[in-house]
């Protein structure tokens, strides 16, 4: 496993509804990437559809793997790269009940996916209208180390870092499609999240507009003191490299042993008093 | 929650960039070639139209200057020209004097002496004249409402209303004065009392029954979900003030959403036909 490595906050903006256009831009993309020596490439929520896509997501939704995800296969076979990226998920077993996925792929093919826990249905948000929340976390053993996925919302909600923490994860992507006005919520919440968790936080937001829905980029890499190790532009499509070294993960554990100095016997009375809310 | 006048502050310059990069988008996924606008001499129709020239430039956007003999008032015939020379618009000025007055002679029981009748008209006749220079010129209808008159209802169903975007319809009146003034648009245009002159010596303040500066505090803490007795105690005003403009919010909803369609099938217009707005459709093809 490599202890150092590159990734890529790929900022994009979508063609709404159109996968193949947004497969072409990631594949692009991801060739930029590569060229400038990242070997993890990571793109926003939804972004093979586009994020305010409405009714028309039962027609885009494809089951994981599928259709899309082998054309990221041979993408991310012929870069040598690893590829995240977020889609509406069609589950297999059913014609019209969908996720909103994260989508982990590499160079021998996909390796794992994580469907969003907390699905907001509030302001301009209608995602439970469309989406069946997951019920796991995820976090999957790569070359480039543990690597766990969250999606936008779930940021609010430190239990879901933390379940990926606890699977082990070393870095966690969190992609998201959150408008400008969230800003100063996310660039809160992705620092504490890493500090909390001692890890390494990359979030990699949506750029452009959707429906006159302004979507705010700034993606970033944390690192596990907090520190922003890498940072793309506001409101514009971006193409960020970044250096993880994991061995800075050790230091931290020590130096602020949150992970160390869990108390179990909390989560019980949270899931009391939460019951009872 | 602070209510007082510094809560409507805002980043105006971010405000601007959000603002020109929205109109910027429309016009461009719309495939159009600029957008028109009215210009009244008001604060709301110059502030729309500068920020549609800082957008797409000034020759992209087709200023029309609306005026009729009841309702002519030099000064803001002279605050409309100046702003369309300040961002370099395409301005032109139309009379529609006539035209209503043929409106009110077709109808043999049109009666002149109701104003709020006639006033609608006069808006509705305005916006006419927006969709023809839109569908003859290829242009997007820009609207200029703000967030105060839209949240009281204050503007007529169809008439000053129509539009294909709103670009300043999130800010409360007294926040347009101030992108006004950041923008470069001058202090007497800015400041000036808001008038929507559907008929002689009409003024806004007058009809909402109270002054932007506390309509706007009130607006905004309903916008927060804070409580009327909780808005009324914060600002120091009589409870029924503050009652009085949550109904009236509220009572108006009929003229924010359109489409009220009888539910009688599997999916409906209006209802639970939840599509995309892009791709936009060509103004030209919106009346077919």
């Amino acid at each position: 496993m490599k202890q150092r490595f590159r990734l890529a906050l790929a900022q994009i903006s979508c063609e709404k509804a159109d996968k193949t256009a947004n497969l072409r831009k990631m594949e692009k993309t991801v060739i930029e990437a590569k060229k400038q020596g990242a070997d993890l490439v990571i793109f926003p929520e939804l972004s093979l559809t586009g994020y305010v896509v409405r009714d028309e997501i039962y027609e885009l939704a494809e089951t994981i793997p599928g259709p899309s995800i082998s054309i990221v296969e041979n993408i991310a076979r012929k870069t040598k790269t690893y590829i995240v990226l977020g889609m509406p998920e069609l589950s297999r077993k059913t014609q019209a009940t969908l996720h909103n996925t994260a989508a982990l792929v590499g160079p021998r093919g996909f390796i794992g996916k994580y469907q969003k826990m907390y699905l907001p249905t509030h302001s301009v948000f209608e995602e439970k209208r469309y989406f069946r929340p997951g019920y796991d976390a995820a976090a999957f053993d790569t070359p480039l180390g543990r690597i766990g996925l969250i999606i936008c919302y779930d940021i609010f909600f430190p239990e879901v870092c933390r379940l990926t923490r606890l699977a082990g994860a070393q870095l966690i992507v969190c992609i998201s499609a959150s408008p400008a006005i969230r800003r100063a919520f996310f660039e809160t919440l992705t620092s504490a999240r890493a500090i909390e968790n001692t890890t390494f936080l990359a979030y990699v937001n949506l750029v452009g507009i959707e429906d006159g829905l302004q979507f705010w980029g700034g993606s970033r890499l944390i690192g596990p003191q907090g520190k922003i190790l890498g940072k793309a532009k506001y409101d514009e499509e971006d193409l960020v490299t970044c250096d993880i070294d994991y061995t800075d993960l050790r230091s931290v554990e020590a130096f602020v042993p949150t992970l160390r100095d869990l108390r179990p016997e909390l989560f019980d009375k949270l899931k009391e008093s939460a019951e009872k809310l | 929650m602070e209510l007082n006048p510094s809560t409507l502050d805002m980043d105006w310059s971010e405000v601007e960039t959000k603002i020109l990069r929205f109109i910027k988008d429309y016009v461009r996924k719309s495939k159009m070639d600029g957008v028109v606008v009215g210009l009244s001499g008001g604060v709301d129709s110059c502030t729309s139209a500068a920020l549609s020239a800082l957008a797409i430039g000034g020759k992209q956007v087709q200023a029309l200057m609306l005026f009729e003999k009841e309702t002519r008032n030099p000064e803001d015939i002279r605050h409309a020209k100046l702003v369309a020379k300040q961002y370099g618009l395409n301005a032109q000025m139309c009379d529609i004097t006539d035209t209503l007055g043929a409106f009110y002679r077709s109808i043999p029981s049109f009666d002149l002496a109701d104003k709020l009748c006639k006033g609608n008209v006069k808006a509705r006749t305005r916006m006419i004249y927006f969709y023809y220079y839109a569908n003859k010129m290829n242009l997007i209808v820009c609207g200029s409402s703000d967030k105060s008159e839209t949240m009281m209802g204050y503007f007529t169903k169809w008439g000053d209303v129509a539009a294909d975007i709103w670009p300043i319809m999130d800010l409360y009146k007294t926040q347009v004065r101030r992108l006004a003034e950041h923008i470069g648009i001058s202090k007497k245009i800015a400041r000036k009392p808001s008038s929507p002159a559907l008929w002689p010596g009409q003024a806004a303040e007058n009809e909402l029954g109270i002054k932007y500066e506390q309509l706007d505090l009130i607006l905004y803490g309903l916008e927060h979900f804070l409580k009327v007795e909780e808005i009324a105690e914060r600002l120091r005003l009589k409870r029924e003030l503050v009652e009085k403009v949550k109904r009236r919010w509220l009572s108006s909803e009929h003229k924010r959403r359109m489409l009220l369609t009888a539910k009688l099938e599997y999916r409906t217009v209006g209802w639970d036909f939840r599509l995309p707005r892009d791709p936009y459709q060509l103004a030209r093809e919106d009346d077919l």
